[in-house]
């Protein structure tokens, strides 16, 4: 899969931008804050629905304006497929697929795969566990469908259920059956996706340690664990246990939105042993894991956005890297990078084709193609 | 808008303050009503304030009435042994214009959705309980809309009731009826309350579309 062409109105610091692409290399180079990131955002968007900043709608239109749209063409084994958004913040947000509006937002998830690697992606070892739990769910809600629907569900009803706990405390009387109704309405999702986190873990945790061998050289030996209550008791066990104390604290005490994927260097916590260095490979192999796995499980190749990767690799491993993400199949790669010099010299030795754009204020001008 | 009459001004404010009528809107109605007859401008505005002062929620099902007991519940032709519950008074004229129902009703006044601020005791549940106490009642459609807060909703009520010699149904699910009741055309929705399917606890809690 790959993306031929991606026209942009409004989108962030753009006006109107139209980008043709190299089915392989895609290099976005300029000074800091000229809106190299947005592009790499703007495929994130069209892949994913949403900025992968996290910010909503009402920050990713371009300032002063009142919508943005993303037309995105894709080649997917020699077939078209054409995907537009067009969102007005605050009232409207279509997809569409081929002309067709997509009913719910959630059925676009996993059709273009895609992995951004950008320099915020450390907060996955040095934060607590919602980061990763972040990227378990992008991971299986673009593998799995059902995984997705169970997470929008579950988050629902959760949601529900807290607002329920912080009512029963304002107006000082308990409904034990409400709550159990809760219960009842959460334990499908909660042990479907409890389920699907611990299949996938298991395989996760051999493909990062390929990964990270490959790339860090070393011979630590890294792990990664599904951390959760469920794996020991059943969701509709613990969410009775937890009554009293959830309705101390006001919150869902138990359940999938406390899990952890842990990880470990040779046996040791990640976040209190790792060097610097170990740091940066284990990030980078977790991202390169999560691509791999992306295209065992759906049978293609990514999109691969690498956002400031050299904050990452001196020259000589992002020059490895890249042959090695160019080698077997080929997928198609965006770059972004402050230093033309530096790409320019890797890019000579990969002999790949590529797309090299200079990026100013909001303006991507096409400056080489090879 | 600049108005010569401090008259004009004060109906054309009247009218704006209603759901989607904007100034424009307003200000076309009050000149229509400037060109009309007084006596029928009088019986215009006598007929809503009438309204107001008198409309009353049915005691039995909570339907708007004229009279304490709504002329459904009065209605001696209706089958009183079945009785369909409802989230809003625009849901019983949606099922009435089917033609198709010979029920009572149990109007809920809306949907558990604590994130808005409703629990159960926002709602008329009490009184659906007193009513399937007093023995008459054999059957409860739940026509409530399947969503989340819907299905939290028909759960919950039939836990409430699950100690009465009382069937519980629900409208056929998988039945298009568009998403809102309200909006369902008369044809399916009447369809699907002959052919309703009996509840079973936690029932579209798995298998449902979205999930
Ligand atoms: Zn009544």
């Amino acid at each position: 899969m790959h993306l031929t062409q991606l026209k942009l109105t409004n989108f962030k610091n753009y006006v109107w931008q139209e980008i043709a692409c190299s089915p392989q290399i895609n290099c976005f180079l300029g000074l800091n804050g000229m809106g190299k990131t947005n592009l790499l955002d703007a495929v994130y968007y069209a892949c994913m629905t949403r900025s992968h900043t996290g910010v909503t709608d009402v920050h990713v239109v371009r300032h002063g304006a009142d919508f943005f749209r993303i037309e995105a063409h894709f080649q997917i084994e020699g077939k078209s497929e054409k995907v537009v958004a067009k969102v007005i913040p605050r009232k409207s947000k279509v997809f569409e697929c081929n002309e067709l509006v997509y009913n719910k937002l959630s059925d676009h998830i996993g059709a273009f795969p895609v992995v951004m690697i950008a320099p915020g992606d450390t907060e996955m070892v040095t934060d607590g566990s919602e980061v990763r739990r972040r990227f378990l769910d992008n991971t299986l809600s673009q593998i799995d469908r059902s995984y997705l629907n169970a997470l929008l569900l579950y988050n629902k009803v959760l949601q529900q259920r807290n607002a329920a706990l912080k009512q029963f405390a304002e107006q000082r009387q308990f409904n034990a059956g409400l709550l159990e109704v809760y219960n009842a309405q959460l334990i499908a999702p909660g042990t479907l996706i409890a389920d699907k986190r611990r299949a996938f873990a298991d395989t996760f945790g051999e493909v990062l340690q390929q990964v990270y061998a490959t790339i860090s050289g070393g011979h630590e030996v890294v792990d990664s664990q599904y951390e959760s209550k469920l794996n020991d008791r059943p969701l509709a066990a613990l969410l009775a246990e937890a009554t009293e104390k959830d309705r101390l604290l006001q919150r869902t005490t138990v359940g999938i939105h406390r899990d952890d994927l842990a990880l470990t260097l040779d046996g040791r916590s990640v976040k209190q042993f790792a060097s610097q260095g170990q740091l940066k490979s284990l990030v980078l192999a977790l991202k390169l894991a999560q691509y791999e796995m992306l295209r065992r499980e759906k049978n293609m190749r990514p999109l691969l956005l690498l956002d400031d990767i050299f904050d990452k690799l001196d020259k000589n491993r992002v020059q490895q890297l890249l042959e090695l993400l160019l080698q077997q199949s080929f997928g198609q790669i965006f770059i972004t990078d402050t230093d033309e010099q530096r790409v320019r010299e890797i890019l000579s030795k990969l002999d790949t084709p590529f797309h090299l754009y200079h990026v100013e204020a909001g303006v991507a001008t096409l400056a080489h193609t090879a | 808008m600049n108005f010569s009459s401090k008259l004009i001004e004060e109906a054309v404010q009247a009218f704006a303050s209603l759901p989607g009528i904007g100034k424009k809107t307003a200000l076309r109605l009050v000149l229509h009503l400037v060109n009309q007859p007084t006596e029928q401008v009088e019986q215009f505005a006598e007929a809503l304030t009438r309204m107001r002062q008198r409309i009353q929620f049915c005691e039995t099902c909570h339907n708007l009435s004229d009279t304490p007991l709504c002329t459904i519940c009065a209605n001696p032709h209706r089958d009183r042994s079945v009785v369909c519950v409802v989230e809003s008074i625009r849901d019983v004229m949606a099922i009435e214009d089917t033609a198709q129902y010979r029920g009572l009703y149990h109007v809920l006044g809306g949907i558990i959705s604590p994130i808005e601020g409703i629990g159960p005791g926002d709602l008329n549940i009490d009184t659906l309980v007193q009513r399937v106490q007093q023995g008459e009642i054999r059957e409860i459609i739940m026509a409530v809309n399947p969503t989340i807060e819907g299905d939290t909703t028909i759960f919950y009520l039939s836990k409430k009731l699950k100690d009465f010699d009382v069937k519980v149904s629900t409208i056929a699910r998988g039945v298009a009826f568009g998403g809102e009741l309200e909006y369902a055309d008369e044809l399916t929705l009447g369809r699907s309350i002959v052919a309703r399917v009996p509840y079973q606890t936690g029932e579209g809690l798995r298998g449902r579309e979205e999930f």
